[in-house]
């Protein structure tokens, strides 16, 4: 059985636009990353927050690790999804520092595991020097990082990022994208990555999809 | 919203005796004072306003980065302040008079400064309201204009013709909403107007009600008012439609100010000064004069009450408009973009409501609740007909939250724009419900916000004069209805004190203003 399948998904976002997510279909076996690549505009972002369940489907439906998310008459909300996402500009907090922001999903667990486990996210992402920076203070690189160990933290069924790469430097990427890799690997993360770039993809993800979108050129 | 229906209900409801009355002897006139005052108000207001606002924003002249800012300071005088202050100045005892006299041995003709006119609350009214005019068509032409001005001068234009031809068809929608405003004050003035005995259907409505005793009539005038005022607010939606000129060009660079040398450049810097000594020292400092004066016979015990009154009512007010303001603006931020524009011109909506409207509108609401409450009050022992809510306090905040929702709710609307859905997003994706996301990330990151709106509000509220006057319990004043109890009674030396404490106030939210532009 597939960890996740997403079966027959059609999302528009106005009633009388044409529908940027035509009936997609995709699974995922568990620990596999899985790349979508894309022009922009063919609905690569919108799979994934329709993963996330920060939108809501038309059709179709959506399952993680055996639970039905969505589909017809059911919806399970954001926040009880179990779904970690890293977003396109990171979204870190601005008011609460690296630690704050890495501890921010961990809500549940008692003092001393959360202690516990974000020293563990520190050192996975190798941030344990700038604990108390806050995100203006952190480089581009270093705010990616952050970013995945605070999706990372909970510890999600399945981790979402949107462009990974795209606010960071050519010069930086090649570095970043072996370090990305690997701290998927040690971290056995099923993780479904959107990017524009075939590149990014090939060297992190052990297989791509390719969505197509005819619609989508008609805009340019 | 429920009271501003009911006034508008009013004009549907059967005419009285006294009405007729009303209508035949004293309508015209009523109306004919509040078009004068507005027009005339309006004109000057703008030309003083964007002539300013070029000259700060075009030319560079002695101390034009001072009076970039010090021009906004006006706002900070409320226009009643202001009117017995001059007045009293110019009076036959008063220190211009008097100096003439004693020192110079000039004798003026009685009537050659007559500040209690219609042309006196026009100049009054012009000076101290002109900052909004100002303000904002020196923000847009600072913005948003310097590559068609630019242009403009590269292709030979002199001074005046580029201001005529570029500057103000550039400008129209900064200067159309600030006139908007400034008539929007002057419509909901009652303190200049009836101090100087001018006829104006603000004063109309407070003159049927207190004198007349005749609310029905009162509410009737303040519902033919708010059409007048309705229409004159989808006018300004009209006038500014497809007026966004800022589409073509997105760089804003700063606008580089020419030089402007020898007499010219005086002169500018002499005009600016005049302006800002009229409408900000000179009244200033005359009160801060009066209330040497005074200050031993006014600073008493009683005046610690005035001030907690003052504070007290408007911080519960303020309080409350920060939380609707807040709920509201968040439910609009998660509805359609259409829905949402709904909300928010309705939130946006009661700053253009003049007080006296607002407060006819609460009254005759909370008396019919009173009515619908009397037999819970009878079962409570305060026997028949008792009124409880519409002598209590609540009466007079129901009618602050009504009159300034607007200004905080543009404080918070401006906040959240500034802040990406994102962090929403993200924090519910790391297991945060709704409300828990708003308390741990949308509130502190609004912290600025949320603080300078309380702030603005507070300060708006405080200042408010007609709606205090017509909704305030027995016995309830605050630094305003005391600074105009003063002045009708004549004792102007002892209003200074409030009013420099209202002043005061009124700067630090000022100040706030120019501050926040300057982080923009």
């Amino acid at each position: 059985m597939n960890f996740v399948a997403i079966k027959h998904v059609t999302f528009r976002y106005a009633r009388r636009q044409p529908p940027v997510i035509d009936d997609f279909s995709c699974t995922l076996n568990k620990g596999e990353v899985v790349g979508i690549l894309g022009a922009s505009g063919s609905g690569k972002s919108s799979l994934l927050r329709l993963v996330a369940g920060l939108e809501l489907p038309e059709k179709g439906s959506i399952m993680i690790d055996g639970m039905m998310m969505v589909n017809d008459g059911l919806y399970v909300d954001v926040e009880n999804r179990g779904v970690g996402m890293v977003f396109q500009d990171y979204a870190l907090f601005p008011h609460l520092n690296v630690v704050e922001n890495i501890a921010f999903g961990l809500h549940k667990l008692k003092r001393a595991a959360r202690k516990e486990r974000v020293q563990e996210m520190l050192e996975l992402v190798q941030l344990t020097d700038y604990a108390k920076r806050y995100p203006h203070e952190l480089s581009g690189g270093q705010q990616q990082r952050v970013a995945l160990a605070r999706a990372l933290a909970p510890k999600p069924s399945i981790l979402l990022m949107d462009e990974p790469f795209s606010s960071l430097d050519a010069s930086l990427k090649t570095s970043i994208r072996s370090e990305l890799r690997q701290i998927l690997r040690k971290a056995e993360m099923t993780c479904l990555l959107v990017s524009h770039d075939a590149a990014d993809i090939e060297a992190i993800c052990d297989r791509s999809i390719r969505i197509q979108k005819e619609m989508a050129e008609a805009t340019a | 919203m429920l009271p501003i229906l009911y006034v508008l209900l009013g004009l549907f409801r059967p005419t009285n005796e006294n009405w007729q009355i009303v209508k035949q002897y004293l309508l015209t006139d009523y109306v004919l004072g509040s078009a004068k005052l507005v027009l005339f108000t309006g004109f000057f207001a703008a030309l003083l306003g964007v002539v300013l606002a070029w000259l700060v924003v075009g030319y560079t002249f002695p101390l034009r980065r001072f009076f970039r800012w010090a021009l906004v300071l006006p706002l900070a005088v409320p226009p009643y302040i202001a009117a017995y202050t001059y007045s009293t100045m110019t009076s036959y005892t008063g220190f211009i008079q008097s100096t003439l006299r004693n020192q110079f041995d000039i004798k003026l003709p009685p009537g050659t400064i007559e500040i209690m006119s219609s042309k006196g609350a026009i100049f009054i009214m012009t000076l101290f309201l002109f900052p909004y005019v100002f303000m904002l068509t020196r923000t847009f032409l600072e913005r948003q204009s310097a590559s068609y001005i630019e242009n403009a001068r590269l292709l030979g234009r002199s001074r005046l013709s580029l201001f005529i031809k570029v500057v103000l068809p550039l400008s129209r929608p900064a200067i159309i909403s600030g006139v908007m405003l400034v008539v929007f004050e002057v419509f909901s003035d009652y303190g200049v107007a009836s101090y100087f005995g001018m006829q104006t259907v603000s004063t109309a409505i407070f003159q049927t009600w207190f004198g007349m005793y005749d609310v029905d009539s009162a509410i009737r005038l303040a519902a033919w008012l708010l059409i007048v005022i309705i229409g004159l607010f989808v006018i300004e939606r009209f006038l500014r439609r497809n007026r966004q000129f800022n589409a073509t060009t997105s760089q804003s660079r700063p606008l580089k100010p020419q030089q402007m040398k020898g007499i010219a450049a005086w002169g500018a810097t002499a005009f600016c000064s005049i302006i800002f000594l009229l409408a900000f020292i000179v009244p200033l400092t005359q009160i801060i004069v009066w209330t040497t004066w005074t200050y031993h016979k006014i600073w008493r015990a009683d005046f610690i009450d005035l001030m907690v009154n003052s504070l007290s009512g408007a911080a519960i007010a303020t309080a409350v408009i920060m939380i609707i303001a807040l709920l509201s603006a968040r439910t609009a931020r998660m509805l359609s973009s259409s829905l949402a524009y709904g909300v928010s011109r309705l939130m946006t909506a009661g700053y253009a409501i003049p007080g006296a409207i607002v407060a006819i509108g609460v009254l005759a609401v909370f008396i019919a609740l009173d009515q619908r409450l009397s037999t819970v009050y009878e079962w409570l022992g305060k026997g028949e007909g008792a009124l409880v809510l519409s002598l209590s306090l609540s009466m007079l905040i129901t009618g602050y939250i009504i009159r300034f929702m607007a200004t905080g709710y543009n404080a918070i609307e401006s906040g959240y724009e500034k802040l990406p859905r994102v962090y929403t997003e993200a924090s519910r994706t790391l297991g945060r419900g709704n409300t828990k996301s708003f308390f741990k990330v949308e509130l502190p990151l609004l912290k600025g916000a949320v603080i300078t709106g309380f702030i603005l509000t507070i300060v708006e509220i405080m200042k408010e004069l007609p709606l205090t006057l017509l909704l305030r319990p027995f016995n309830f004043d605050t630094l305003a209805t005391r600074t105009y109890q003063y002045a009708i009674d004549e004792r102007i030396y002892d209003a200074a004190l409030p009013s420099l404490l209202l002043i005061g106030i009124s700067l630090i939210s000022v100040l706030l203003i120019v501050r926040l532009e300057k982080e923009k």
